[in-house]
């Protein structure tokens, strides 16, 4: 997620150069790519735009703070960890309800199948696995997976409300997942 | 069978200008299938999205992560400087002692040469 020069540099690279020279720029740079991610998930969380703002402030102060002292392996996790946390000590410290969220770890879990993405077999069994899921997830992820409909568009052909959506198509990926993850290993 | 790989995780991330004109509404059905896409598959996007969603003035929304990234800049700057800064002060101290160091062992050996004579 950025526009500038530095487009070709990975995170973990700008992240190298930093340890390597100690030059805070490295850390600007690549922190300037989740400017706007972070930007949402504070107003995602804080539900106001100025706490929304100075929220990312402080993830960035923090960060530049945190990335001086330890390594971090997967960056865009680490900074989703550090936004979420400090939003829902905000609300925690307004007294609001804080709802228990799930722990959502990143693209390691994705590995799995990442590495056997090309094999065809992967494909005829997400096929029959696509079968195996209940209706509602079935649908949807039908709809927005082979068909590619938008949410908007699944939301208004089969009732269901958006968040429903959301949800039939995430958990339905994840079923699949786990059942062409058996598939697989029985091969 | 070949969108059936549409399921299988994505490596590649929606770009930014991409993102802006799917929340104003005009984003193309593939940019919108990328999009959604990959807020089904990591909860960061999807709720960076949301919360995009709820701004009203999305022009704000591009002022504040102007101002955001001018900040950061400007601490990441000031801190290189402080740093840059702090460094040369404890080379000083360096040179300074040793400069020290050298007059005492020379004044050291001169004395003792003086008093050998």
């Amino acid at each position: 997620m950025q526009t500038n020069s530095n487009q070709h540099i990975s995170d973990q690279e700008l992240l190298d150069r930093f340890r390597q020279d100690g030059n805070n720029q490295w850390l600007g740079i690549v922190l300037q790519r989740y400017t706007l991610l972070l930007l949402g998930v504070c107003m995602k969380y804080l539900k106001n735009e100025e706490a929304a703002k100075d929220a990312v402030q402080q993830v960035f102060l923090k960060s530049i703070a945190e990335l001086q002292k330890y390594e971090v392996a997967y960056l865009k996790s680490w900074l989703y960890t550090i936004a979420r946390n400090y939003c829902l000590m905000q609300l925690r410290n307004k007294n609001k309800m804080v709802p228990v969220l799930e722990d959502t770890a990143l693209a390691p879990d994705q590995d799995v199948l990442e590495a056997v993405k090309e094999k065809e077999l992967v494909l005829q069994e997400l096929e029959q696995c696509l079968e195996v899921l209940n209706e509602p997830q079935k649908t949807c992820v039908t709809l927005f997976y082979l068909q590619k409909k938008s949410y908007q568009e699944i939301v208004d052909q089969t009732g269901f409300n958006l968040l429903q959506v959301k949800s039939y198509i995430q958990n339905g990926k994840r079923n699949l997942k786990i059942l062409l993850l058996e598939k697989l290993q029985q091969h | 069978m070949s969108n059936l790989s549409n399921i299988l995780p994505n490596s590649s991330q929606p770009d930014e200008a991409a993102l802006k004109r799917y929340l104003e509404g005009n984003a193309t059905a593939e940019e919108r299938f990328a999009i959604e896409n990959q807020m089904s598959d990591e909860a960061f996007f999807n709720d960076a999205v949301e919360g995009l969603q709820e701004f009203k003035d999305k022009n704000l929304m591009q002022e504040y992560v102007a101002q955001l990234n001018k900040d950061l800049q400007k601490q990441t700057d000031k801190k290189k400087a402080r740093k840059l800064k702090r460094a040369l002060q404890d080379q000083d101290w360096t040179i300074i002692a040793i400069v020290i160091v050298l007059l005492l062992c020379s004044l050291g050996y001169a004395v003792i040469h003086l008093l050998r004579k």
